[in-house]
Formats: C-alpha cells, structure tokens, sequence
C-alpha cells in the first residue's frame, strides 16, 4: 500500500485539500508533519516506505515566527532569514527521508531554494532562455542606487521585488523620472515600520518611497523592467498556470484594474476563453508551451506554479513568477485537453505520484465523485493529450522524468542547471 | 449613434474594433495587410525600451499602407510618452494631413495604464488635430496633463472626448469656446484636481449652455470630484432638453447631486442616464430608480460605491 506523509500545517488548507485527493484516489490519509516541529529540530518521524511531500507552512503564524522570528505576522521583512530556516528545515525533511528505508521525497530542496529566491529562480529561467523580464544585475542596495541603476539601464517604470517575498509582499510597481514617482504597493508605512496591506497604495511623495525601497533593500532585492500585461475590459491580466509532472494541466487568469492581480489585493479571476480567443489556438499553445518550460527548470519538483504575463500586445509572454507551492486553487478543474479534466490541482498530483511511484497492484480504481477522473489513463497514453509538450517543446526542455516514470525524484541528486542555478 | 460603444476601460484598443472597423497594427514588412479603407490602424511604438521612434513607425506605415484610404486611426504610444510630450506625434500627422484625406476617427494616446498611466501621459495642444483634419467626424484624446485646446470652428466633428484623471479647467473652456455645429456626441473626464482637474462652474457654462453646440444628443461630464455640484448645474442646464443621453458616471456622485438630479428640470425625456461608479446610498438608489420607473429611461446605476474612511475616488485618477 503506498503511503504518503505530507510536511504542512495540520488543518491547513493545503493539507486537507491533498488529504481529500488522497481519498478519492483510494489513498490512506496523509500523516502530517508539522512544519513547526522541523523548525523547532524535533524528531521527524517517517514511515520507511513513504512518499513525502513537502508543502507550504500557510499563514501559520507559529511556524512564522520560527522563521522569521517573533513579532506581528502582517510585518514585511525578514525574508532572507525565513528563506535560510526553510531551506535548512527542508533539508532536515530530505535527510530524514534518505535515512529512512524506502522513502521518497517528493521535492527537492535546490529547486525550492531556488524558487524562493526571486534573482536565482530568474537567472536560471534566463539562463535556460525562458522568456522573462530583464533585471538589474547583481545587489541593489537601497533606493539611492536603485534610481541610479534605473538610469543607467534606461528603464523608466520597473517591479521592485522582496528576493523572497511571496503573495505580491513588498512588490513595488514603481513608474519614476526625475523626482516624479509613482509607486503602487500593497505595503504600508507606517511609524517607519512596513506592513502587509490589502488595500493597494500609491505613494507619490519620493521620500516616503525612499524609506521603503531601503527598508525593502535589507532582505535582498530583485529589479526587473516593466512589462506591459495585456488587458480584458480595462483588466490587466496574468495568468497562474499549474504544471504537473511536465504538463501545464490547470489555468487561472487573474485581472486587476492596477498591477498587482493577487485575488487577495482586489484582483479578480478572469475569463480564461477570452484569454484563449485573444491569444488564439497557436498563441495559446505557445503560453503553455513557455510555462512547461518553465516548469521543466524544476525537474524535481512535482508541481510549480507559473505566473505567465501576456505581453500588451497579446504576442510576448514573459514569465513572472514560478512558485513552489502555486497549487492552492480550490475547486479549479483541469484545462480541457490538458490530461487533468475533472480534476482539481491535488487531484492531478495525487495521480501523477501514483503513476510514478505506486505499484501496480495497489492502484484503485478510483470513487466517481467531481473531481474524480472518469478513466485512469496508463501514463503511456497520457502523453498523447498534451500536444504541447509533445509537438513543441524540444527534447532538451523535456521534463526529465517524463520518459520514467518509474523513477522516484528522491533518488536524484540535485542537479544543477547550466551555470544558472545562480546560489 | 450608438453611445454604449464608449466606455471607461481605459483599454489600449489593441483588439477589437475601432468606429466600427477591426484594429490592426502594422505587420512585419512582407506580411499581407487588409485593405487600408477596410480596418482601423493602430499606430504605436513601445513607450519603453522601444525599437523604433515613432516617427519611423509612422514613415513605415505610410510606405506599407495606402494611406488615403484610411478611414480610422489610433495613435497609441510614443517613446518615453511619460516624459516626451505629444507634439511631436501630433505635428507629424497635422503634417501628414494631405496623405489622409479620409481619415475620419482618430483616437490619439490610446495607452493603456500598463504602458503609461492616464495622468503621466505628457500632452499638448490638440488642436492641430482639428485644425488639419477638417472632416474628421470623431476625436479621441487620453491624457488631461500639458492637455491645451484652443476655440476652433469645425464643420464636422460629430463626436470629442477627453479620457483624463484630470482635465484643465482651460480645455473645458477651449471646448465651450468652440463652434462645434455637427457635434453629438461631448465626454469629459474632469478627473481630480490632484492631477490638474480644477474646473469649476465658469469653465462648464459656455458647453451647459449648448450655444455654440445645436446638435448635442449626448453630453458626458464625468469622472469628477466635484460631480454632486456638475450634477447641480446640468440640472439646470439649458442644453440637457435636447439631449438624448447624460452621463455623470466615473465621479464622485452622493446623495446630494442625485437630490439636485431629481428636483432640477425633468430628465425623462433621456433615453439613457448613466450614472455608474457612485457613492449613493441604497435608499438614494431606489429613490432615482423608482423616479425614472416607467419613463422609458434606461438608467445606469451600476457600481454603487463604499466610501473608504474619508475617502471617495474617482473611476480613473492616476
């Protein structure tokens, strides 16, 4: 019987949702590791034999303040600590999976490091020729050398981004020339200190706009130039596109009147057959193509998130964004055609886990409900549902273990990426 | 005329259509175009990092394209549009005039806020545009900063709006000002006085008072922070009897200029009242719709605002 433990907050979304695709699958529940105690260096007890996945802490404000140190949750700050402890916890995990007889871990470390490191994950996407927004090179230590760096490189309007922000934290569109500056945020100061905000705020007067691009600078922090989204009904639009196992296999468009279209700072989905229409069959095919590019950057780890941004012009693409855990997405089913119909983002990993790793004979045939595939197809025939990958994108960005499936991510080393890794 | 095809998207008409032609934009040399009376040309260079000037786009578009077929026209961005202001564009198609014979519609700075936002969007005097383009039946601008239109006479202007977070008191004037005998169709972003919005009673009368404007169906004066006290005026306003449509959407509308709405001079003669994006109260809505029940006005009501704290805003600002 294949069995799974997940390390995550207990009663999380993220962990109940996965749970509950478990189930349908005909899974035993999930044992839950709790983040807090492999940041607190508890014992992390794994069953030999075990998949282990690794999910995000959540909101969970203990495990917060382990890695960040204590103080208010809608604080911004602390990012480079919070990437060093999770990195270190996720080792801890890796470790004990490699210790223990016959687990696997279904993650991998580097490629979380990475993703959670807004300068490596865009160098090794450049490297690789991923499309993305340039980006100032090298540290930018605070607002007086950011401006002067915008100067050099001529760029007008650009995102400031936290190294290791997620969720739109600390995100800057910044449009500056002269001492004129426009600077949209979800951040708020206040008393000199930043906070998490979901109210978007524009900051006008340079000095306040100083004091937080310095206050931003201490955790490290990623410039890229402005890149012109496209609009649906006075909407500028992005789209989150989760990819499993290779293949891009759910879509959300998410549109906001401003440039944050976080659903959490106002924005709000958007109608993903306008988006198809506008992109056209072709146009729509290459989006998908550049996100399993994306995607295939990560070889080790089972899901990403790809924040896709459709260029003014609905021709460019550039990838904004690719996130470890981009999968909470509740209730969203597959793309039609794209492997995962009638699933939701769990669903589809849950299936892709046992395709990879579960014996044949412990493969259920799996309770019809909503999300439940009306046929398990054998991984052989999958492959023909996902005309991306099989038609456009070359063999060289294939995801590494498309071709076998019977090997277990765990059993890999961490590979580098050409050069581009950027640790 | 069909006014429900204008809208507040602030969208850079990319896609679509334009006065009733299908947008296109200029293709790689070699590619086939459509013929040149047959869609509407979107001209435009990225504001930055662009490739070419706007002037070699446009030099482009006039050697690819049979230019005195051209029936609409959208000029999107130029270079550094947020910094270079409009006058150069805006002399190279006044000068351009002669190749456009049967140019009819033209939107000038349609950029969306990804590509430059409505208040950084650097202007200039339009009425080149009029001046040199005697036929032209409709007029678009974006953009209310560095924005100067002087009085002009046009024979066949049938539609102008003014998309801006805020419109100078001084292109309000120019408009009143104007002798606009075709025109049917006036919108006006008066926008905030934070982005140099600042007109005031004075500056609406000449366009209120509808002389200079006999064929006037629909009048928009919208987007405003002062919208209760534009409320106040057009309630009284000789020039709303012959219109077909109003609009005093986009601003900030409460209570008090719906009250001056309803006991001003009677509206039900409109076949639509657009008042969408508002800060009325629940009751205040029912009351302006149970007004206007059975009237046959269709009324826009849409997009009932909460203040925030102390604040209300305008649909488009910034």
């Amino acid at each position: 019987m294949t069995t799974i433990a997940v390390v995550g907050t207990p009663g999380d979304r993220r962990v109940t949702m996965f749970a509950d695709a478990c189930a349908r699958q005909g899974l035993d529940e999930p044992a839950v590791v709790p983040w807090t105690s492999v940041l607190r260096g508890e014992e992390i007890g794994i069953e030999p034999g075990a998949l282990v996945r690794i999910d995000s802490p959540g909101e969970d404000a203990e495990a917060d303040a382990l890695l960040r140190g204590p103080g208010e949750p809608s604080r911004i700050g602390g990012g480079a600590r919070w990437h060093a402890g999770f990195v270190a916890g996720a080792a801890r995990v890796g470790r004990a999976v490699a210790a223990t007889p016959g687990a696997v871990l279904l993650a991998d470390v580097e490629d979380v490091s990475v993703m959670f490191d807004k300068r490596h994950c865009h160098a090794r996407l450049s490297a690789a020729g991923v499309p993305v927004p340039p980006a100032l090179a090298g540290p930018v230590g605070g607002y007086a050398e950011l401006r002067e760096r915008m100067g050099e490189a001529r760029w007008g309007r650009v995102f400031v981004k936290p190294a290791h922000g997620s969720s739109a934290s600390g995100i800057i569109a910044l449009h500056a020339s002269g001492r004129r500056v426009r600077a949209v945020t979800s951040a708020e100061l206040a008393s000199g200190e930043l906070h998490n905000s979901l109210r978007i705020r524009c900051y006008e007067h340079e000095p306040d706009l100083a004091t937080i691009v310095d206050l931003l600078a201490a955790d490290g922090l990623h410039v890229e130039r402005w890149f012109p989204k496209a609009s649906l009904g006075g909407r500028a639009i992005d789209l989150r596109v989760v990819v499993v196992d290779g293949t891009p296999t759910h879509a959300v468009v998410r549109a906001a009147r401003g440039p944050m279209t976080n659903l959490h700072l106002g924005g709000v989905r958007g109608d993903l057959d306008a988006v198809r229409t506008g992109l056209g069959p072709q146009g729509w095919e290459r989006a998908l193509e550049v996100c399993a590019r994306a995607a295939a950057r990560f070889p080790g780890s089972l899901a990403v998130g790809v924040d896709l941004m459709i260029g003014v012009d609905w021709r460019e693409f550039a990838v904004a964004e690719v996130n470890a855990f981009g999968d909470l997405l509740p209730r969203l089913e597959g793309l039609p055609g794209g492997g995962a119909e009638g699933l939701d983002t769990y669903g589809a990993q849950v299936r892709a886990i046992l395709a990879r790793h579960a014996p044949v004979r412990d493969r259920h045939v799996p309770v019809r409900d909503r999300y439940a595939p009306v046929t398990e197809r054998p991984a052989s025939t999958r492959e023909r549902h996902v005309p991306v990958r099989d038609q456009r994108v070359s063999a060289g960005d294939r995801h590494p273990l498309a071709k076998e499936r019977h090997a277990s991510v765990g059993d890999r080393t961490p590979r580098r990426e050409g050069g581009s890794s950027g640790a | 005329m069909d006014h429900t095809e204008f809208n507040d998207d602030v969208d850079g008409l990319y896609r679509g259509d334009y006065a009733g032609l299908p947008i296109v934009s200029l293709r790689p040399p070699g590619a086939p175009h459509p013929p040149a009376g047959e869609a509407a040309w979107r001209v435009s260079v990225h504001v930055y990092n662009a490739k070419e000037t706007f002037e070699e786009h446009f030099a482009r578009f006039v050697e690819t394209i049979d230019t005195t077929e051209v029936r609409a026209l959208i000029v999107g961005g130029w270079v550094e549009a947020y910094e270079k202001d409009s006058s150069g564009p805006i002399r190279l198609l006044a000068e351009s005039a002669a190749r456009l014979p049967a140019l009819r519609s033209l939107f000038f700075a349609a950029m969306p806020q990804e590509e430059c936002e409505i208040s950084w969007i650097q202007q200039s005097d339009v009425t080149p545009l009029l001046e040199s383009f005697p036929l032209l039946e409709r007029l678009e601008v974006r953009g209310g900063t560095g924005l100067e239109l002087r009085p002009v006479r046009h024979e066949h202007l049938k539609v102008l709006r003014f998309e801006a977070g805020g419109l100078p008191a001084s292109v309000v004037r120019g408009v009143g000002m104007s002798d606009l005998p075709a025109l049917e169709h006036l919108e006006a972003w008066l926008g905030t006085s934070e982005y140099g919005g600042e007109t005031t009673a004075a500056d609406l009368e000449n366009i209120l008072s509808g002389e200079r404007l006999p064929a006037l169906k629909h009048l928009g004066l919208q987007n405003s922070e002062i919208q209760d006290e534009v409320a106040g005026l057009v309630a009284a306003a000789p020039v709303v009897a012959r219109l077909e449509s109003l609009s005093q959407s986009m601003g900030v509308l409460t209570d008090e200029g719906a009250e001056a709405l309803l006991s001003g001079q009677s509206l039900t003669h409109l076949k639509r009242l657009d008042l969408h994006h508002h800060y009325l109260t629940d009751a205040m809505v029912e009351r302006v719709t149970t007004a206007f029940s059975g009237s046959g006005v269709q009324l826009d009501l849409s997009d009932q605002k909460e203040p925030d704290g102390e604040w209300r805003y305008v649909a488009v600002a910034e």
